[in-house]
């Protein structure tokens, strides 16, 4: 019963949830991760603005002698030192940063302070429009990522100075954050989908026994209903409200049992007393001249309690108040029965019979009430049918279906009924009986859960399909 | 054989006595549980007709009552409710029996010769039965009329030792769906009539004396003549 399954509302409920939250918590960090790459790039930026600041009036004011060059890249490199030596794990020095200072007219060689060689610095530089002041990004051939480049224009000497630092530590930091989160966060959107879909199950496995037991309710016992928890939420009311209604159907049902058996009561003891003189009057030898009329009121006597029980019993079938005895019923035993008793009536009207059962079909069910269902219908193709049809009896199991199939190529349904069948008293105009078989048969068929169908046949004739659950196919 | 009618209403209940004396019994009557308790625990009586539906109480439980207090005769219930309670199953499983409303004559009759029989468990189980000159070997399963052999189906001799079981006496269709196809329904078209005709176009041949009488607006009875 506790199989994770993808139709059930547990499942998708807690799938919404966890994503909702995976959605939400992942936009958190979007923008966490936008603030923090800003205030790195801003401490950078600053860093690079004020060491530019301190070379640029080094420049300026260190004689212009041959010491000049011995100066600037002294205070260059303690400024490319300034930086904390940040190292990732595999001991590689992240912070990269370099200074160049470039006569203006080419002069003189430029002056190169940090790694490796100018030129690839010097080349993306001249792609580049420097304006004063504001640090830009560059990339650098050589290199995977981007420097932060400032320049400084010093004026006497027409010199420009360029101080750059490399972005690979801010990455780093940028990296390291981004993995740690999304570590935190799958492991976190684990955890509420499991605590989420474990609350959702519990909540709707208690709906989930609502449904079974009212199921069953319905089906067997209305005088059963189900546990009320203590608590107030939203499920126990539901069992409540059940419980009421069940209360409203049970007290319906029993009124309707009520009045049904008072009618019988009532009809039935003047009747049995009409009949039981009759009866004894005929056996009490009365003379020749009388017997044939006793007979007659005594038959007619018959079909009217034959017609009685049969509304009584309608009326209770279509109410759902029958009053079933289920047990196991091995469903091909009892239609050969059936056949069996109707083969000879069947013959007498020159039908053709075939029969065709599948063995070993047990269905839970009413034993009398079922017999009936079928004795109705057989009696149904005996009333309806002109002399010498065929009629095809067969029974299949058809995914957990016991199937019983009546056809027959006769007139097949007038269509005033095929609409209409189930309901009370419906018949064709020229057809005998009281049309009370069918509605009959198609309510105690719903009772015991299954389902009647009725069609003309494309070749002409009528079919019937009785379907019931089957409790058992083939048993070894 | 004496009986005992527990029976509310009382034109049923004279009838009943009517037609029970009319069988040879000797009948004594109650109108409500208790005088039924009363007269029941006297012991004399060898079977019990007892309604369900008393103006003091539930026949069932008059017959827990009275079993309780060591009587032992066998109940033939009757009731006008529509369905048969489990409980009333429960006692045709302990031996006794029930009966709805409104019931054949003929049917209660040989209910209660049923019942009866089955208390003095004097029911001998012999292998032949006979009517006339029809005879029936139930070990062999062959029926002679005079001294020509019948060919019957397997259903056609059941039918036939059923009619002889009771010759002499009315089975109603009712009676013959119950005992020959285990069957308590009650169809709307002539299926027990027919067998009926077929069996006794087999068993009363031309120029033989009729054996199987219909007795309209009853049921079948196999006599002589």
């Amino acid at each position: 019963m506790a199989k994770v399954s993808r139709t059930t509302a547990a499942w998708r409920l807690s799938i919404w949830t966890t994503l909702a939250f995976a959605l939400g918590t992942g936009l958190a960090f979007a923008i966490v991760h936008f603030l923090v790459a800003q205030t790195i790039r801003e401490r950078s930026d600053a860093w690079l603005s004020g060491e530019a600041e301190v070379l640029a009036q080094v420049s300026t004011n260190a004689p212009k002698d041959r010491l000049y060059t011995r100066i600037v890249r002294e205070v260059a490199e303690l400024a490319t030192r300034e930086l904390p030596d940040e190292r990732n794990s595999r001991g590689q020095k992240l912070n990269s940063v370099f200074f160049l200072a470039e006569h203006i007219d080419g002069s003189e060689a430029p002056l190169w302070v940090g790694p490796g060689s100018s030129d690839a610095v010097q080349k993306a530089i001249q792609a580049v429009n420097f304006g004063q002041g504001a640090p830009q990004s560059i990339h650098v051939e050589g290199w995977p990522t981007s420097f932060r480049v400032v320049s400084r224009r010093v004026d006497p000497g027409g010199i420009i100075i360029y101080l750059g630092l490399s972005d690979r530590g801010d990455m780093y930091v940028l990296r390291n954050l981004t993995r740690r989160f999304l570590l935190l966060w799958g492991a976190t959107v684990l955890l509420g989908f499991v605590i989420s879909y474990m609350s959702a199950r519990r909540t709707l496995l208690r709906v989930e026994y609502i449904a079974e037991a009212v199921a069953r309710i319905g089906s067997e016992d209305l005088g059963e209903r189900l546990p009320e928890s203590a608590s107030r939420d939203e499920i126990s009311r539901l069992a409540k409200t059940f419980n009421l209604m069940l209360d409203r159907i049970q007290s319906s049902v029993n009124q309707l049992r009520s009045v049904t058996d008072g009618v019988a009561h009532d009809l039935k003891s003047p009747v049995t007393l009409i009949r039981g003189t009759l009866e004894s009057a005929l056996s009490s030898g009365a003379r020749e001249k009388w017997r044939d009329s006793v007979g007659e009121a005594i038959e007619g006597l018959d079909r009217l309690l034959h017609l009685l029980n049969t509304t009584l019993d309608l009326a209770e079938a279509q109410a759902g108040a029958l009053r079933l005895d289920r047990r196991p019923v091995d469903l091909s035993g009892m239609v050969t029965q059936l056949v069996d008793l109707y083969q000879p009536a069947i013959a007498e009207r020159q039908h053709k019979l075939a029969v065709d059962l599948e063995r070993g079909l047990v269905v839970d069910a009413d034993v009398s009430l079922l017999s009936r269902v079928l004795s109705n219908l057989l009696d149904n193709e005996l009333t309806h049918l002109p002399r010498g049809c065929e009629i095809t009896i067969r029974l299949r199991s058809q995914q957990g279906l016991a199937e019983l199939a009546i056809e027959d190529n006769g007139p097949g349904f007038s269509p005033e009924i095929t609409a209409h069948a189930f309901e009370r008293f419906v018949k064709g105009k020229r057809s005998p009986g009281h049309g009370l078989g069918l509605p009959f048969v198609n309510a105690v068929v719903q009772a015991h859960g299954g389902e009647v169908r009725i069609y003309d046949r494309p070749e002409g004739g009528a079919g019937l399909v009785v379907s019931l659950p089957a409790s058992v196919l083939h048993p070894a | 054989m004496r009986l005992l009618i527990v029976e509310d209403d009382a034109a049923i209940r004279g009838f009943l006595e009517r037609a029970l004396l009319e069988a040879g019994y000797q009948v004594d009557s109650a109108n409500d549980a208790r005088t039924g308790e009363l007269k029941a625990l006297e012991g004399i009586h060898d079977a019990f007709i007892i309604d369900l539906g008393l103006p003091d109480g539930d026949g069932l439980d008059l017959i827990a009552r009275c079993r309780a207090q060591g009587s032992s005769a066998p109940v033939l219930i009757l009731s006008a409710r529509r369905s048969v309670d489990e409980r009333v199953r429960g006692l045709e499983r302990g031996g006794d029996d029930y009966l709805t409303k409104p019931f054949a004559l003929a049917e209660l009759l040989a209910r209660l010769r049923n019942l009866l029989r089955r208390s003095s468990q004097g029911q001998s189980d012999s292998v032949r039965l006979g009517a006339a000159d029809l005879q029936l070997d139930l070990v062999r399963h062959e029926a002679r009329r005079g001294d020509q052999m019948l060919q019957l189906t397997p259903q056609e001799f059941l039918l036939l030792e059923y009619l002889c079981r009771n010759a002499g006496r009315v089975v109603t269709r009712t009676m013959i769906l119950d005992h020959v196809w285990r069957m308590r329904i009650d169809p709307a078209t002539n299926v027990v009539d027919v067998h009926i005709y077929r069996l006794r176009s087999k068993v009363d041949a031309a120029g033989r004396a009729p054996l199987i009488h219909t007795i309209r607006g009853v049921g079948y009875m196999l006599k002589n003549g």
